[in-house]
C-alpha cells in the first residue's frame, strides 16, 4: 500500500512527512526526519529510551504508529532547549551527573521533564513513579532523582512558588 | 510486517460498517501498545486497522446508578478521575500498577479487555465491581457481564463484526470495600504472577451481601472463584471465614507454570492474596462503618 502523508507539530514547527501505516513515531522521528536524540532500545514499550511528548503525555514513540500521529503535537529531546538554554533539568542532569553511558537520558527527560510540566514540587515517590517506565541499565536512578529536585527548585525559584518556612 | 490499510473513521458507524465488511482481518488499534507489538513479532498481520481516535468513546460518566467508561478511555484518564476513585478504588489502584505512566498514557480500557490476556490487570476489580460491556456492531448493541466475555487466553465471544465500546460499571452498595493486589516480579512494567481484587458488601445488620473474589493470571482466563465466595456470602464476616474463603479460592484456581511463575507458587500465592485482601477489605469496611 502507498505511503501515506502525516502531518503534525513537531517541536513547535509543523511538519508534513510520508510514512507506511506500521511505520512507528519512532521511526519517523529518527528515519524521516533525522532527529537522532529518540534513542531506540527495545521497540516494544519496555524501555522508555524513545518517550517524547504526545499532545502533552510522555508516550513511547515506538509504540505509536505514525498515522496515530497525524494532526498531533510532538516535543521530541531537541525541542526541550529554549533559545539555545538548556531546560533546568537538561541542566540539571550533566551538573549532578544523572547518567552515565547517555542512551536512556533522551526518554528519562522527556518523563521528567513531563513531570515538572505539572509538579514543580514532586516527592521522591512522584520522581520515582514518573520514570517507572524508564530503564537506566548503567548507574541508577538516585541521580536522576536529584537531578529532578534540583531542577524543581530552580524552576519553583523562577516561579516565586518557593516555600518559605517560619522561623 | 505486512502493510495493512490504515482508516481512522470519523464515526462509530463508519467504523462498524468496515467490520462488518472486512471481518475479523480488519483489526481494531485504540492505545496500539499490545497490537503493535504483537504487529512487530508478526503475530498478527491484519489487511486494515481501524483507529478508533477520532470516535467520541472516550469519555467517563455517571449515568443514574452507574458509571460509564468509553472503551478508548485510557489508564492515565482513569488514573485522573476523581470519580473512579471515590467510587471504584480497586480499579483506580490497578491503574496505578500497570506498566509505567508512558504506556498508561496509551493503553486503553477497552485494549486491556479485548486482548483477552489471562493476567489483565484491570480485569479483575472490573469484575468484582459486576462490570458490563457492550459490544457494538452495524446491527446493533449487546450488552454481558465482562466474566462471560474470557474463552481462553487470548481468546473472546467477540465475533468479527464487533467492537467493544463501552464498560458499565453499577454504583456499589454503601457498605462495599475492595481491594486490588499485583504480584509481580517488580513493582512497574510487569506482567502478573498473580491479581486479585475482592470486593465484600455488608447490609445494615453486618451479613456479606455480596462477595466477590476475582483472578487474574491463576487460569486460562481471568475469574471468580464462586466456591470462595460461596464460603462468605450471607454470613456475618468474620476472620475464619474469610481465611476459609481463601483456602477455596486455591482449590478453584488452574494455574500454569511459565517463565514468570511456576504453578506451585501461584496455587500458593492465590491462597496467601485471597487471604491478605479479604482482611484489608474487611478492615476498610470498619473503617467505613465507624465514619459512616
Amino acid at each position: 500500500m502507498a505511503e501515506t502523508q502525516i502531518e503534525f507539530n513537531l517541536n513547535g514547527k509543523q511538519h508534513r512527512v510520508s510514512a507506511e501505516a506500521t511505520q512507528t513515531l519512532l521511526y519517523l522521528l529518527r528515519d524521516k526526519l533525522e532527529l537522532t536524540g529518540t534513542k531506540d532500545g527495545c521497540s516494544s514499550g519496555d524501555c522508555g529510551a524513545c518517550v517524547v511528548m504526545l499532545d502533552g503525555r510522555p508516550v513511547n514513540s515506538c509504540m505509536v504508529l505514525a498515522p496515530q500521529a497525524e494532526n498531533s503535537s510532538v516535543v521530541t529531546i531537541e525541542g526541550l532547549a529554549k533559545d539555545g538554554e538548556l531546560h533546568p533539568v537538561q541542566r540539571a542532569f550533566s551538573e549532578t551527573w544523572a547518567f552515565q553511558c547517555g542512551f536512556c537520558t533522551p526518554g528519562m527527560l522527556v518523563s521528567c521533564y513531563a513531570l515538572l510540566e505539572s509538579n514543580d514540587n514532586p516527592t521522591r515517590e512522584e520522581i520515582l513513579t514518573a520514570i517507572a517506565g524508564n530503564f537506566c541499565r548503567c548507574t541508577g536512578y538516585q541521580g536522576v532523582v536529584k537531578a529532578v529536585q534540583q531542577a524543581a527548585a530552580e524552576l519553583r525559584a523562577a516561579n516565586g512558588s518557593e516555600v518559605v518556612l517560619d522561623e | 510486517m505486512k502493510i495493512p490499510e490504515y482508516a481512522a473513521p470519523e464515526t462509530l458507524a463508519e467504523a462498524l460498517q468496515m467490520k462488518k465488511e472486512r471481518g475479523a482481518d480488519a483489526r481494531v488499534i485504540a492505545g496500539g501498545t499490545d497490537l503493535i507489538l504483537r504487529m512487530q513479532e508478526k503475530v498478527l498481520s491484519p489487511s486494515m486497522l481501524i483507529d478508533l481516535r477520532r470516535i467520541s468513546i472516550d469519555a467517563i460518566v455517571i449515568a443514574g446508578d452507574e458509571m460509564r467508561l468509553g472503551a478508548f478511555v485510557s489508564m492515565s484518564q482513569l488514573l485522573e478521575s476523581a470519580d473512579t476513585a471515590r467510587l471504584f478504588p480497586a480499579l483506580a489502584a490497578a491503574c496505578k500498577e500497570f506498566a509505567g505512566p508512558p504506556i498508561r498514557n496509551r493503553g486503553t480500557l477497552g485494549g486491556n479487555i479485548v486482548n483477552a490476556s489471562p493476567a489483565a490487570d484491570l480485569v479483575p476489580p472490573l469484575i468484582a465491581y459486576d462490570a458490563t460491556i457492550v459490544l457494538s456492531c452495524a446491527g446493533g448493541d449487546r450488552v454481558l457481564p465482562l466474566v462471560e466475555f474470557f474463552v481462553g487466553p487470548g481468546q473472546s465471544v467477540i465475533t468479527a463484526d464487533e467492537i467493544l465500546t463501552e464498560i458499565r460499571l453499577p454504583v456499589m452498595p454503601p457498605l462495599s470495600a475492595a481491594t486490588f493486589i499485583k504480584l509481580g516480579q517488580r513493582r512497574s512494567m510487569a506482567i502478573a504472577q498473580v491479581n486479585l481484587t475482592t470486593r465484600l458488601s455488608v447490609d445494615d445488620s453486618g451479613v456479606a451481601s455480596e462477595v466477590r473474589v476475582a483472578l487474574g493470571a491463576v487460569a486460562p482466563v481471568p475469574m471468580r472463584a464462586l466456591a470462595a465466595e460461596q464460603v462468605v456470602a450471607g454470613k456475618a464476616l468474620s476472620e475464619e471465614l474469610l481465611v476459609a474463603a481463601a483456602q477455596k479460592a486455591r482449590e478453584e484456581v488452574t494455574p500454569i507454570s511459565d517463565v514468570r511463575a511456576s504453578r506451585a507458587y501461584r496455587l500458593e500465592m492465590t491462597e496467601v492474596l485471597v487471604r491478605r485482601a479479604l482482611l484489608a477489605t474487611w478492615d476498610e469496611l470498619g473503617r467505613k462503618e465507624t465514619h459512616g
